[in-house]
């Protein structure tokens, strides 16, 4: 999984997976802006094939966060 | 057919960005909500037909002031959503009295006609007709909200000038779907209603429309004949036994291709089969099976023998002189589609759907890749001129010596005036000339009015015609006259790609420079820039005995001095001014 969301953000966010470093967030990485974030929901949504609650679009404020509530909607399924 | 995902789509576009060549086209999207989502999504679509799209997203909420900073974008989209029209609108009309419904209906119109004002001088504008199906879905009769919508875009359709297409949404939902189509969850919370499905489908929806102003769309339909145009194979199953007729379940499916595909050929689309089989046998069915609808007289190229496919199709491309990228092929067989993919990367090949029942709605989708905006005289004499060019090609053989080639054909040239008869084929010829095209400059139908009333320009039409028929339209030039200057400046020199290859181009430029010296003009100044695909112009003005003046940013300048101007004066090629014979002059629009 770690793997797989990290190539998401390195194509939404177009950067290297490798100068993501291990915990990136809108205040590390420029282009995590408000766009990109839809982005990013939008990937990982259809990626996983999993829909996210609003509160989730807003609790997700780095990659941990991305992480654990990713795996709380993978349990459900 | 797998839709690509939206990450795969992200990547490709980034890497599609990269390598694309061609100048860049411009899209500006304008809307009342957020729409910021479509913007890799119609960038790709349009990079996959080598387009070099950039997508420009306007500031939210700001579509009238926005239309005055894009007059220079290609294209302008407008998504102007009725229920985000004034905040809440969508459940706030109903509580609304009439007044305060027509204060709203006054004010959209008037920012309408704004938008239609400042927008007058782009070549494609597409807006979105408003609907209300996001949140009218569950209505049993209209309540106001959509009867506002219906009036608004009742407005819209009296207001668009040519150059605005209206889009119908609506269409775009039943096709995916409303709920595949909206994100409520964005709506509510960043005012972002459409989903990356809506955005998709959106783009390969309207993107017909404009390749067909940039000059990118297909020309050509080319099909394989067992289980294309017919069910069964005819090798095997036999000239009784081949189904097509509207009597029978899995006929009548092909008796609806058949009808489908002749209704593309009135348009002017070229048809063409390619085939493995015995070309006595495929000639026997057009020729007399009762059911075929598809006769000889529809079809312009036939390539039936057991050659690869991919070798026929070059062979084709190279016989109607179209590019690879203007052909569409539909063949039943994956492993064909497959060769012919791999092989011929610019093509689009399609494969029949495998249940039967599914052919004719994707033959409908298909349909549309052959979009135009208007259809000309010239189109409805496609299929034959396009025969005549094909036997053409052929003697062609027969000649060792082109000259002499040249000499039998008989071509006669006529030139004419630009007039208002003449503008939708001349705007027609400048979206779809790519290969003996100069500077490649295109003109909407406004934009050739406006050079036709204009005193400083001037439009040559060229009309060319030989022993197996007439071209009708075929080429054209935009001149700039600076007279005060006693000088002339080829603004656009096209040739269409059907008459090229006869010293035409050169017989035309003996024409223009003469007639120019008639007028007391001295100097003639052109432009080359060059594109992905009129490589064959590079050195046309050098062989017209121009001189290379300057090269900035792509544009190689070139003058001559009139006097010193060697005709070619071609001994075989007749130039005739059809403006003085009013005869010639109806008989060629």
């Amino acid at each position: 999984m770690e793997t797989k969301i990290k190539k998401i953000m390195s194509i939404v966010f177009d950067a290297q997976v490798e100068n993501l470093g291990g915990n990136p967030s809108p205040d590390t990485l420029e282009a995590w802006d408000s766009l990109n974030h839809m982005k990013l929901i939008s990937s990982l949504e259809e990626e996983f094939g999993i829909q996210f609650d609003d509160d989730d679009i807003l609790n997700m404020k780095d990659y941990h966060s991305v992480q654990s509530i990713l795996s709380k909607h993978l349990e459900k399924i | 057919m797998k839709e690509i995902s939206y990450i795969e789509l992200l990547e490709e576009n980034q890497r599609l960005g990269k390598q694309q060549k061609g100048a860049r086209y411009n899209l500006a999207v304008l809307s009342n909500v957020t729409v910021n989502l479509c913007k890799e999504v119609f960038e790709y679509y349009l990079r996959c037909e080598n387009i070099n799209a950039h997508v420009k997203i306007g500031d939210y909420d700001n579509i009238v002031q926005d239309t005055l900073k894009n007059q220079d974008a290609n294209v302008v989209i407008i998504f102007w959503e009725i229920g985000n029209a004034i905040d809440g609108l969508q459940f706030k009309a109903n509580l609304f009295d009439d007044k305060e419904i027509d204060a709203i209906f006054e004010k959209l119109k008037s920012e309408i006609d704004l938008v239609v004002q400042n927008l007058a001088g782009n070549s494609l504008v597409l807006i979105n007709k408003f609907s209300t199906y996001a949140f009218s879905g569950f209505n049993l009769k209209k309540d106001k909200f959509e009867k506002l919508a219906d009036d608004l875009n009742e407005y819209l359709q009296a207001k668009a000038t040519v150059n605005i297409k209206l889009v119908d949404i609506e269409k775009i939902f039943a096709q995916i779907g409303l709920k595949q189509s909206m994100d409520y969850r964005g709506f509510y919370s960043s005012r972002s209603l459409y989903s990356v499905e809506f955005f998709k489908a959106y783009a390969q929806y309207v993107n017909p429309v404009i390749l067909s102003v940039n000059g990118n769309s297909k020309k050509a339909l080319i099909l394989d004949c067992d289980n294309t145009l017919w069910k069964g194979v005819l090798g095997e199953d036999g000239f009784d036994n081949i189904e097509m007729s509207a009597q029978t379940k899995d006929g009548a499916v092909y008796a609806e291709i058949q009808s489908l595909i002749l209704s593309l050929c009135k348009e002017g689309v070229i048809i063409g089969l390619c085939s493995k089989n015995n070309e006595q046998d495929i000639q026997e069915v057009i020729s007399t099976h009762p059911d075929m609808l598809l006769k000889d007289e529809h079809i312009s190229v036939k390539k039936i023998n057991w050659l690869d496919k991919p070798q026929n199709l070059r062979e084709i491309a190279q016989e109607l002189n179209i590019g690879l990228e203007s052909i569409v092929i539909i063949d039943d067989s994956s492993f064909e589609v497959n060769f012919i993919k791999n092989e011929l990367p610019g093509i689009t090949a399609l494969q029949v759907p495998e249940r039967v029942h599914d052919y004719p709605l994707f033959f409908r989708k298909t349909m549309q890749l052959f979009y135009k905006p208007s259809i000309t005289p010239e189109d409805l004499k496609k299929t034959q001129m396009y025969k005549q060019q094909v036997i053409r090609e052929n003697s062609k053989k027969q000649f060792s010596n082109i000259e002499e080639y040249l000499k039998s054909l008989a071509l006669k040239v006529m030139v004419l005036e630009g007039n208002d008869k003449l503008v939708p084929r001349l705007s027609q010829l400048s979206q779809k000339t790519n290969q003996f095209n100069l500077t490649t400059k295109r003109y909407t139908e406004e934009d050739i009015k406006k050079i036709v009333k204009d005193d400083l320009k001037k439009i040559m039409a060229f009309s060319v015609s030989d022993k197996f028929g007439d071209s009708g339209i075929t080429g054209m030039a935009v001149i700039n006259l600076e007279r005060q200057l006693s000088r002339a400046h080829i603004e656009s020199y096209m040739l269409s790609c059907r008459v090229i290859g006869r010293n035409i181009e050169f017989a035309l430029m003996d024409y223009i420079v003469g007639s120019l010296k008639e007028k007391g003009f001295k100097k003639v100044t052109a432009s080359y820039i060059p594109t992905a695909k009129n490589g064959i112009t590079q050195n046309f003005y050098d062989q017209c005995g121009y001189k290379q003046t300057g090269l900035s940013n792509n544009v190689h300048d070139y003058a001559l001095e009139i006097d010193q101007y060697q005709p070619k004066n071609f001994d075989y090629l007749e130039v005739i001014n059809g403006n003085k014979n009013k005869e010639n002059y109806v008989h060629c629009i």
